[in-house]
């Protein structure tokens, strides 16, 4: 058996307010509390780009999604 | 009567194998070579670095084995070259060899693709000296190609000595060997051409100068005398003078022993802290394999299989055996520097084994055997929870956590799960 990752992405539904998400898996974002991009193995076939996106929810829990800038899809992680 | 066989252009084909970008079914009729290694180039740059094995079509453009890259893109523009795959090379030579031990021949290689064996003592397993020959063409065959995409032609040639049986191997048809015996063979040797002393590492630098002198065979090499060939060329020109004569020692086959490897793939720890990371964890699943029964490590082979494709192979050979996890790791992770890209794969093999070392440490002291006791003792509790939990929930169900690159910006980078060695 091979070394398999930790903290894999998740696969999360998301609506958003402008560029911002303003909902995550129905649960309504109260405010932004930082976001960043992340670019990386651009010299391989399969290149990483994602927008990552740390929110607070209504209920005070931090939450982190980003946004996969190659698929297109929105995803939730640890961060 | 000493065996030959060979395997020719083994590195090139391997390269062209699997997993190549080229294939190898356009590997007929292209001109094409093994690239340069990185950074390995006799002015320490890539760029002066000579190319490895060559195709025939390129040979017609007059591209040899060891010419500068510069000189061989500039008389064939169209050559392709091959990232070199010294890896997996050595995987599939080894797998030859294994399969020429498997039929009874006490083996010495030479390099891959070239090995030697004496047949007498097979007369007895096989019958006559054909079926020897027979057994040992089908045995490297089928080893080669066990691990290949490509089926390697075999060459063999048999003579009183290992240079002769070489220069039959290399003069054979492809489908029969060629087999010399006593004097004719040393008559038919002195019409080969002086080029022969290239395959030779101690001889390799002789046949420039010679064709220079216009010594074309060696026969003619043989009538300049000792004496003047001593006077010239030193102690590679004696040597070359006896091998020209039909004098070579006989075959000094390999030592067989368990091989001990183990690989990972990498994932995102392709380079830097993470690979060395990596590096630790095979270190010590090596380390913990039962089969090393306690002997120490004396020298060990690293290699990665390349994220852009090819390989990356060193040996490294201890200064003192060593059985210490950590100080393994040390000496190897300097060696991870001179990898020439990122790796998708890292494996560690022993290739020579020391002494056992005791691992405990001062016995004469009351409390340190206490201490080695509890921890005896807590390893073997261990190691019982651990076999009960797998035969419980399957083989993945005890993993550890390691820390491979603690600071990616890759959240799935940090931290992988790995199998806890048994």
């Amino acid at each position: 058996m091979s070394a398999r990752a930790l903290n894999r992405p998740r696969p999360a539904r998301v609506r958003c307010s402008g560029p911002a998400p303003a909902e995550v898996d129905g649960e309504r974002m109260q405010s932004l509390r930082e976001s960043w991009l992340v670019e990386d193995r651009w010299w391989t076939a399969e290149p990483l780009r994602r927008r990552y996106w740390e929110l607070v929810g209504c209920n005070g829990r931090n939450v982190v999604v980003f946004h996969d800038l190659c698929s297109g899809g929105w995803f939730r992680q640890s961060a | 009567m000493v065996v030959c066989v060979h395997l020719p252009r083994f590195e090139l084909l391997v390269a062209a194998g699997e997993g190549s970008q080229v294939g190898p079914q356009t590997l007929r009729g292209r001109p094409l070579a093994v690239a340069p290694p990185t950074g390995t180039g006799r002015g320490g740059g890539a760029g002066t670095a000579g190319v490895g094995e060559v195709s025939q079509a390129a040979e017609a453009s007059g591209v040899r084995r060891g010419m500068a890259l510069g000189e061989a893109l500039a008389r064939c523009p169209q050559l392709v070259l091959l990232p070199a795959d010294p890896v997996r090379v050595a995987e599939q030579w080894e797998a030859a060899l294994q399969a020429l031990e498997a039929i009874g021949a006490a083996v010495e290689p030479a390099r891959p693709g070239l090995a030697y064996f004496e047949a007498d003592g097979l007369r007895a397993l096989h019958g006559t000296l054909a079926a020897t020959l027979a057994a040992a063409r089908g045995a490297a065959a089928r080893g080669a190609l066990a691990r290949g995409a490509v089926a390697h032609p075999v060459r063999i040639g048999a003579a009183p000595t290992r240079f002769c049986a070489l220069a039959c191997a290399l003069a054979a048809p492809s489908r029969r060997p060629l087999v010399l015996e006593g004097e004719h063979a040393r008559r038919w040797l002195a019409t080969q051409p002086v080029g022969l002393l290239g395959y030779r590492e101690q001889t390799a630098m002789l046949p420039e100068p010679l064709a220079r002198l216009g010594v074309r065979t060696l026969g003619e090499l043989t009538r300049l005398g000792r004496a003047a060939l001593s006077d010239r060329f030193g102690e590679a020109g004696v040597l070359a003078h006896g091998l020209a004569r039909g004098q070579d020692r006989p075959p000094a086959p390999r030592r067989v022993q368990e091989r001990l490897e183990e690989s990972l793939e990498v994932g995102d720890a392709s380079s830097g802290l993470a690979l060395g990371r990596v590096l630790g964890v095979l270190v010590r699943r090596l380390l913990a394999r039962p089969q090393r029964a306690g002997r120490s490590l004396r020298t060990v082979v690293l290699s990665a299989q390349l994220a852009a494709g090819g390989g990356w192979r060193e040996r490294v050979v201890f200064r003192q055996a060593l059985a210490d996890a950590e100080r393994i790791r040390l000496a190897l992770s300097v060696r991870l520097l001179a990898l020439p890209g990122p790796a998708c794969r890292l494996g560690l093999s022993v290739e020579c084994f020391g002494a056992p070392i005791a691992e405990q440490g001062v016995l004469e002291d009351r409390d340190a055997r206490a201490w080695s006791a509890r921890r005896a003792a807590r390893a073997a509790l261990l190691r019982e929870a651990l076999a009960q939990v797998r035969s419980l929930a399957g083989g993945q169900a005890a993993l550890r956590a390691v820390c491979v690159d603690p600071a990616s910006r890759v959240p799935e980078r940090r931290v992988v799960l790995t199998p806890i060695p048994e």
